[in-house]
């Protein structure tokens, strides 16, 4: 069974339909990245899976129940759980707090210090741990705030782009950290520009164009897809 | 279970709750700060042996005040919402005191009831006013104009209460001119009450108050309350996104501020034994907001030492016309807004440490 | 016909209401939807119109003309303060609303310093008329259009003429608009300027009607609140609608209950609205264009 599971999405604002009639699965385990060009609808998509905007029609399951219309919070409860594509941090707070706020809710005391220390760890973030937040670089604030993402020890993951802006360096420790959360049996759902990043981490990408899936596949095959190709050539170089 | 499993646990949490009185969210830590707090309390509790009983009851009338301006730093310091209307919660905590008062009286110790009963009137008010606000999702400035729009409205209602019609049991609300002749707090003792009139007694009530609301507060901001209130003032978004109800935490913060802006409207109208709806007017709704900005708002120990010395300062311009004194604050908000946003007395606080760090970096330079 | 005269005596009423809250709310509506900012200073800038015009009609100067001098007066002092404060907190928008209270109360201090606790008024001119067997005020009927035309001229303004597309390029994409060449500094400074004399033209329209006194401008700003609450930050999208919304209620509320009731009805409005739709009237009508 779909670990996620949309049907019939709709979302319009005004007379735009931004997500169009999208079914889209998410398979326990996988890592899955969406792709498509800008205004392709990714990002809604990715609101509506969150609970930050409510679909028009349709319905969202996740892990056997109807999420539809549940409250942000309550996703996350279920064990959802994001980074935003601009960091979502506490810039005025140190590191080790921004941590403690998310693992707050599980652990306390001692096995608190503990799990932080881990995560610093994980996170190439032990010297920084006593920085304030909003002082560390882009990649390092990118990788915080994956920290607080799985601190909350999350079954589905959502990553929006979450190497936007980071060095090729940064892009591949982003991806092995993936990829070691993977392993520990968190599913991804990442929406990505950079399709070397990509082609490192995804298992399934699908790609959508005018809030429809488009196609949807292995990376090989989205890439020997001619028609995808063409709609990213259409759309020019922007990115 | 036996006790004995249960007597460490309780230690242990005991202890971590005072393991709170210092952390990330409150400036001081360490010896040197606990010891000069002692310091200053001891100072403070000298205070009346060399000062005369109606000097020192007019010092009370400062401290009635830090109440509400310590509610207020944490709503809006720490929690990040501008509330403008703590000044309705003081009036109607203020009146309802009067009003129970005036109809009980003050035998076995019923003003303490009242006190209580008052600020639960204004924490109840507020839980209604705030749940139409933040479950209605109301932040940043609209927060802040539809708190001061009920304050107003709360003044102009009260301000024309003026008739006998107005009146509540034996407790009439007298309009523009406020209620008065209520009993002052009265603390039932074996020997005789002891009635709390602005002196060295009170002096001493009101002081353990303030110390112990200080330490309280300083626990709550550094718990896990404490920590998610920062987190949605920093990034609201990230924290609901963190699985928290941002909107109860807010609710919570709100309320114990009503409720302390409520401690200090019954102090206030204990000690001078009336009320009025001057109390709640444009003009005094600004006052907490210039004694909280001015300390620094995201810091209690600020808010606190800010707050009595801009209270003492206005006190000693109001010699030359309270009209005066009201430019001067003005003033100090605006200045405090555009130079030290943080507020004056935080960045005191925070400069030997910026100086230090100014310097370090100068010699690895 | 006394049929007749109770709903003439309805529409009255409504139109007093909808003209005070227009009026109230036109300059902080201006200000809070172009730049995001609420300036808490507002009744003041009502107050300096309204005793710009009663010194100026006490001294000679026809009252239209010393209702305009109000406003430029305010605009004026705007602009001032735009430079001097405002300016400096762009992107603050908490602080602003601080700073302005400061402002706000350094003004009325200030004129309770200067020119007393009350002056002397001039009296509502072009007297009344008679409606069946009711008497109304014909200064009143002055009042609802001029609440009327402030509407349509400021959408000529922003619909028609160069400065409003430029504000309105400014404040949608700032940094476009820096980019085409325009001084973005420049339309804030004229924006909060412009609200401020808005203000100032209120408080000269209703001079001839009120007390003087320094406090004045509290009578102004809850109504003016309320309306921007509930209209949210498009002053023709919001505000206006706002306006009939509101007005229906507080003139049904006054009517039967008074002044005070009539205010609390709003408020009560208020937080009605405000649970419904969060984002005002205009969030509502845009609704989610995001």
């Amino acid at each position: 069974m779909a670990l996620l599971q949309t049907s019939g999405l709709n979302k319009h604002f005004g007379g735009l339909h931004v997500t169009n009639d999208v079914n889209f699965d998410l398979q326990p385990g996988e890592i899955h990245c969406l792709i498509g060009p800008n205004g392709a609808g990714k990002s809604t998509l990715f609101r509506l899976i969150l609970g930050e905007h409510l679909p028009s029609s349709g319905t969202i399951h996740y892990d056997g129940t109807d999420i539809t219309t549940a409250k942000p919070f309550q996703r996350i409860r279920k064990g959802i759980s994001v980074k935003f594509q601009v960091p979502g941090i506490f810039k005025a707070l140190k590191v080790r707090q921004n941590l403690e706020i998310a693992l707050q809710h599980h652990l306390e005391g001692h096995s608190l210090g503990e799990e932080i220390d881990r995560l610093l760890e994980f996170l190439n973030l032990t010297d920084a741990a006593d920085q304030l937040a909003g002082n560390l670089s882009h990649g390092q604030k990118q990788w915080l705030e994956i920290g607080m993402a799985i601190s909350l020890k999350p079954k589905l993951l959502l990553l929006d782009e979450p190497t936007a802006g980071m060095t090729p360096d940064e892009t591949f420790a982003t991806g092995e950290m993936v990829q070691r959360l993977n392993a520990d049996g968190v599913t991804v759902l990442a929406v990505e520009h950079d399709m070397a990043f990509v082609r490192q981490i995804a298992q399934r990408v699908t790609v959508l164009h005018f809030g429809r899936i488009f196609a949807q596949g292995t990376i090989d095959d989205i890439v020997a897809d001619e028609r995808v190709a063409a709609i990213y050539l259409g759309e020019g170089h922007h990115d | 279970m036996t006790l004995s499993d249960v007597q460490p646990r309780r230690r242990s949490r005991l202890a971590a709750a005072f393991s709170r009185l210092e952390g990330p969210q409150t400036m001081g830590r360490g010896p040197g700060f606990w010891a000069g707090f002692l310091i200053v309390v001891a100072l403070a509790s000298a205070y009346p042996l060399f000062s005369d009983g109606y000097t020192v009851g007019n010092t009370v009338y400062f401290f009635t005040w830090t109440f509400m301006a310590m509610g207020l730093s944490l709503i809006w310091g720490y929690g990040g919402a501008l509330s403008f209307g703590q000044t309705a919660f003081f009036g109607l905590a203020g009146y309802t005191y009067g009003v129970l008062t005036i109809n009980i009286g003050a035998e076995y110790g019923f003003t303490l009831v009242a006190l209580l009963l008052a600020m639960l009137v204004a924490g109840a008010l507020a839980a209604l006013i705030g749940y139409f606000l933040f479950f209605g999702r109301i932040t940043g400035v609209f927060l802040g104009i539809v708190t001061l729009s009920i304050t107003l409205v709360f003044e102009r209602f009260m301000a024309q209460t003026a008739g006998p019609q107005w009146a509540i049991g034996s407790a009439r609300l007298n309009g523009y001119n406020g209620m008065s002749g209520m009993p002052p707090l009265t603390i039932p003792w074996p020997s005789g009450d002891i009635v709390l009139y602005p002196d060295v007694t009170l002096y001493y009530v009101v002081l353990g108050l303030v110390v112990l609301v200080y330490l309280g507060l300083r626990m709550l901001v550094n718990s896990r309350f404490g920590n998610v209130l920062v987190a949605i003032r920093e990034n609201p978004e990230r924290a609901e996104m963190l699985g928290y109800d941002i909107r109860k935490y807010q609710l919570g913060a709100f309320v114990i501020g009503a409720m302390l802006a409520g401690l200090s409207g019954v102090l206030y109208t204990a000690w001078g034994q009336y009320i009025t709806p001057s109390s709640m007017s444009i003009t005094a709704a600004a006052l907490p907001i210039v004694w909280v900005a001015v300390g620094g708002r995201s810091d209690l120990t600020a808010t606190l030492v800010g707050t009595l010395v801009v209270l003492g300062g206005f006190q000693a311009l109001t010699i030359y016309g309270s009209q005066y004194a009201l430019i001067v604050m003005g003033a100090l908000l605006v200045v405090t807004v555009l130079v030290a946003p943080e507020g004056i007395i935080a960045a005191i606080a925070k400069l030997p440490a910026r100086l230090r760090a100014r310097s370090q970096k100068g010699e690895a330079v | 016909m006394e049929f007749l005269t109770s709903i003439f005596a309805a529409f009255y009423q409504f139109g007093d209401a909808f003209a005070f809250l227009v009026l109230s709310a036109c300059g902080l509506a201006i200000i809070f939807g172009m730049m995001g900012v609420i300036n808490l200073a507002h009744g003041e800038f009502i107050m300096c119109g309204a005793y710009v015009t009663v010194m100026a009609t006490r001294a000679g100067i026809p009252l239209p003309l010393s209702i305009l001098l109000g406003s430029l007066v305010a605009g004026i002092i705007g602009i001032a303060l735009e430079r001097l404060v405002i300016r400096h907190l762009y992107g603050r928008p908490l602080d602003t609303i601080v700073a302005t209270w400061g402002v706000s109360l350094i003004a009325t201090q200030g004129t309770l310093i200067v020119l007393g606790s009350t002056m002397q008024g001039v009296g509502t001119p072009l007297g009344s008329f008679v409606v069946g067997n009711l008497s109304f005020s014909t200064y009143r009927i002055v009042l609802i259009f001029a609440a009327l035309a402030v509407l349509g001229g400021l959408y000529l303004l922003f619909n028609k003429t160069r400065f409003g597309i430029l504000a309105r390029a400014t404040i949608q994409v700032p940094h476009m608009a820096e980019g085409l060449g325009v001084n973005t500094r420049h339309v804030y400074a004229l924006t909060f300027g412009l609200g401020a004399a808005l203000a100032g033209l209120t408080g000269g329209l209703y001079a001839p009607t009120m007390t003087m006194v320094p406090t004045m401008g509290a009578t102004f700003i809850v109504e003016a609140f309320v309306t921007v609450v509930v209209g949210g930050a498009d002053v023709f999208l919001g505000t206006a609608p706002a306006a009939v919304v509101l007005a229906v209620v507080k003139a049904g509320m006054t009517s039967w209950q008074g002044q005070l009731f009539g205010q609390i009805a709003l408020l009560i409005a208020v937080v009605i609205v405000i649970r419904l739709l969060p984002r005002g009237i205009s969030g509502f009508i845009l609704k989610e264009r995001a």
